[in-house]
């Protein structure tokens, strides 16, 4: 495999020590998962600085509440990824509470609908998996994936952006996960 | 009603779970997946988890590489805790403060320091739940405040800001809507070894701003404003 290294259950272990105040091990989580949380922030802030500052806030939360990551409840990798995205959405969401926000979904629906493939084919085995997987979605279930989780609109938003009621916007968020989860193969 | 109930549950998991949801939902989403029957609670968590592990998964295909300082700022914090026998909250702080400080060029914070060390505000802050970090430009060096509304403080971290000309500070403004209030002002004079400082009340101000001050200040900015930090 080309790819960067996939963090794997290492995480688990390296989250136990670090909510034992262990530096080192803070050290390779950082290292393990840093391009993928900067990547995920800048993918849905789109600003470098800002992005920055959200990452370092994220590991600070990291090195704050590591004693409560579950391995029951998920992987080391979607706990410190979900928290990532969390706060991300948190930060688009309060600076485009105003007039700003309907000018960025302007610029977003100018995009290819696609960009996550076309991004996915630059580098890595992974990489051009997950690619793949988003290409076996349907334009219009990619297209939720894309305003809901990159862009950070909730679903009602979703709905009205693309004149579709509710319960079609679920369903297509719904679908497009179970597809990509069986493609991607996660357990 | 206890089917549509349960349906409208599961079907809310996924927009949960990716996060695409109001604050609001949320809180209704969690509150009444607390208070569902085990089989349905367990059917919701499992679709949740599933759609994070899906999404972590398709990370690789955003994974971009951060900047070095990045991980120098982030990763000093750990290491400084070490070195202190510090509880848990003001070792986390210090450390993020000694983070922001890595290559700073010390110069005086005069009216700012307190005598006593900023480590138990900048430990609250830190600790709070709505830590923020806000960095700009402040002449060839960047300032950045780690803050939090909740703690209504945070911690002013300097680096490599040129001391001001001879006979001038610089001063800090907390800007609100009854116009701006000194936040204290930093001289050449006073060179300390660290270029923290504490902001003991935010109060309803809506940035910090930077200005260069004759002599040791002045109780109204009169110089042009070198940089603007929002707080929210």
């Amino acid at each position: 495999m080309t790819g960067p290294p996939r963090p794997g259950n290492e995480l688990d272990a390296l989250l136990r020590a670090v909510a034992r105040g262990d530096s080192a091990a803070f050290a390779a989580v950082y290292d393990l998962t840093a391009s993928r949380v900067y990547g995920l922030v800048v993918r849905v802030l789109r600003d470098p600085g800002y992005s920055e500052e959200t990452t370092q806030e994220v590991y600070l939360e990291v090195w704050r509440t590591a004693g409560q990551y579950d391995s029951g409840k998920g992987s080391a990798l979607a706990w410190l990824l979900t928290m990532a995205h969390r706060r991300a959405v948190d930060r688009v969401r309060a600076e485009e509470a105003g007039s700003r926000r309907e000018s960025r979904y302007g610029a977003a629906s100018a995009e290819p609908a696609c960009d996550v493939v076309a991004e996915s084919a630059i580098a890595g085995e992974e990489r051009r998996r997950v690619g793949e997987c988003m290409g076996t979605l349907t334009d219009a279930q990619r297209q939720c994936i894309q305003l809901a989780y990159y862009d950070g609109l909730t679903y009602s938003e979703v709905s009205q952006r693309l004149n579709a009621n509710l319960s079609t916007i679920k369903s297509r968020m719904r679908d497009a996960l179970r597809n990509l989860r069986n493609c991607l193969d996660v357990p | 009603m206890t089917e549509p109930t349960e349906s409208e549950l599961l079907d809310l998991a996924v927009p949960y779970a990716l996060y695409a949801v109001s604050a609001g939902e949320r809180a209704d989403i969690e509150r009444r997946a607390a208070g569902a029957p085990r089989d349905l609670a367990a059917a919701f968590e499992e679709q949740v988890r599933a759609v994070r592990e899906t999404m972590a998964a398709a990370s690789s295909a955003t994974a971009v590489e951060p900047p070095a300082q990045l991980r120098t700022a982030t990763l000093a914090a750990a290491r400084f805790r070490g070195k202190r026998q510090l509880g848990w909250r003001t070792a986390a702080l210090v450390s993020a403060a000694a983070a922001l400080l890595v290559g700073a060029v010390a110069f005086g914070v005069g009216l700012l320091m307190r005598p006593h060390p900023p480590a138990a505000v900048a430990a609250q802050v830190l600790a709070a739940p709505d830590v923020r970090t806000v960095s700009r430009p402040l002449a060839n060096g960047t300032a950045t405040v780690v803050f939090s509304r909740d703690r209504n403080a945070g911690v002013l971290v300097m680096n490599n800001v040129p001391p001001p000309a001879p006979g001038t500070v610089y001063q800090m403004w907390l800007l609100g809507a009854k116009g701006p209030t000194s936040a204290g002002t930093m001289g050449a004079a006073a060179v300390a070894p660290s270029t923290t400082a504490t902001l003991n009340d935010l109060g309803s101000s809506n940035a910090l701003a930077f200005t260069v001050e004759p002599g040791t200040g002045s109780p109204r900015p009169t110089g042009t404003i070198l940089a603007e930090l929002p707080l929210s």
